[in-house]
């Protein structure tokens, strides 16, 4: 393929682009030290960011997807990151087979 | 509550090889759902046109996984500019509560670390460090509780990862047909979904989560780009808020 300027370019925008998400929350909060509500605050956070990245999944998944991430959630009930992952392709690919191929 | 902090100097930083090897090993299990997930970005990226050193390129450029599939998604030749751009921006805008969180742990670091720091806060590496910064808390309070090395243990062996199979993807993902017959997309909700089970603390954080996923599916629904995770997250903080 022959490379354009524009798409290098792009490409370095976008890196200067999430750069700046990333340094942003920093440089808003780097001089406020935080009282014990707003620690609280912060400290629920990530689980939030967490869930709220993963909501999407719920709702656009194909049935098998949706049935994958049932299993997926009990996996990781019981199981680490490395199982939770493998059950979680495996289901999917069985659940979206059966439904292919058998309805 | 504004401490403007005149005196403090940068906190001298040693550097601890078995952090950062700490870092990796924290990594591992990551490393394998971020292999499938990285391959089909490369495979979704050649049917832009892509070859795997253009890919590999943007990821390591980026360094953020969901703008870069947003981005490929809407490639066209020529790529509108502005549009990506705009959109890379509401995806990644969570990146702010990210580094707002992790402020108060860098603050007084020398710039070069602070800076190198920010530039790798993807989502799982943020998330492990932040686990890693209230465990210990919680253990002592003479700990400094952010590891630089533990974090570059993590940001590094998940960049390279990312971007070698982002690559690899690129090269092969073309003679596999469509990669979703194979399940691999689940990887990515089932490494959220695992790493969000060992956040869980107390019984106190359900209703935050909860109100979190309600606000989340219903901001998906009704505004653009990457808002759902702004306004899902800030639904969650508020909850904290009004309850304490």
């Amino acid at each position: 393929m022959i490379v354009s300027s524009t798409t290098i370019l792009l490409i370095i925008g976008m890196g200067l682009v999430t750069y700046a998400t990333r340094v942003g929350g920093y440089l808003l909060l780097r001089n406020y030290s935080l009282n014990k509500k707003q620690a609280q605050m912060m400290q629920i956070a990530p689980g939030c960011v967490f869930i709220s990245i993963i909501v999407p999944e719920f709702l656009t998944g194909t049935t098998g997807d949706i049935l994958a991430l049932c299993v997926t959630i009990i996996a990781a009930l019981k199981l680490g990151m490395l199982g939770t992952i493998i059950i979680a392709m495996c289901s999917a690919f069985t659940f979206n087979w059966l439904l292919l191929n058998l309805f | 509550m504004i401490s403007s902090n005149p005196g403090s100097l940068p906190v001298p930083l040693t550097h601890s090889w078995s952090s950062f090897c700490e870092g990796i090993k924290t990594a591992l299990p990551i490393v394998l759902g971020f292999i499938p997930v990285a391959f089909m970005l490369g495979a979704e990226a050649a049917q832009k046109d892509f070859n795997s050193l253009l890919i590999m390129f943007l990821t390591m450029v980026n360094f953020a996984g969901g703008s870069e599939f947003a981005a490929i998604e809407l490639w066209s030749s020529p790529p509108a500019v502005l549009f990506i751009l705009f959109v890379t921006l509401m995806v990644n805008s969570r990146h702010l509560i990210m580094g707002a969180t992790l402020a108060p742990y860098i603050k007084n670091l020398p710039k070069r670390i602070k800076f190198t720091t920010l530039f790798f806060m993807a989502d799982e590496v943020w998330a492990l460090s932040m686990q890693d910064i209230q465990r210990r808390s919680v253990q002592a309070s003479t700990l400094a509780p952010f590891r630089f090395d533990f974090y570059m243990g993590i940001g590094i062996t998940l960049y390279i990862t990312w971007s070698t199979f982002a690559g690899i993807g690129a090269h092969y993902g073309n003679q596999l047909g469509d990669l979703h017959q194979y399940g691999l997309h689940m990887a990515f909700p089932a490494m959220f979904i695992a790493i969000l089970f060992s956040m869980w603390q107390t019984k106190s954080d359900a209703l935050p989560w909860a109100i979190s996923a309600l606000s989340a599916a219903v901001a998906f629904y009704v505004l653009p780009g990457g808002w759902y995770v702004i306004i899902g997250t800030l639904s969650g903080m508020l909850t904290v808020y009004i309850r304490s």
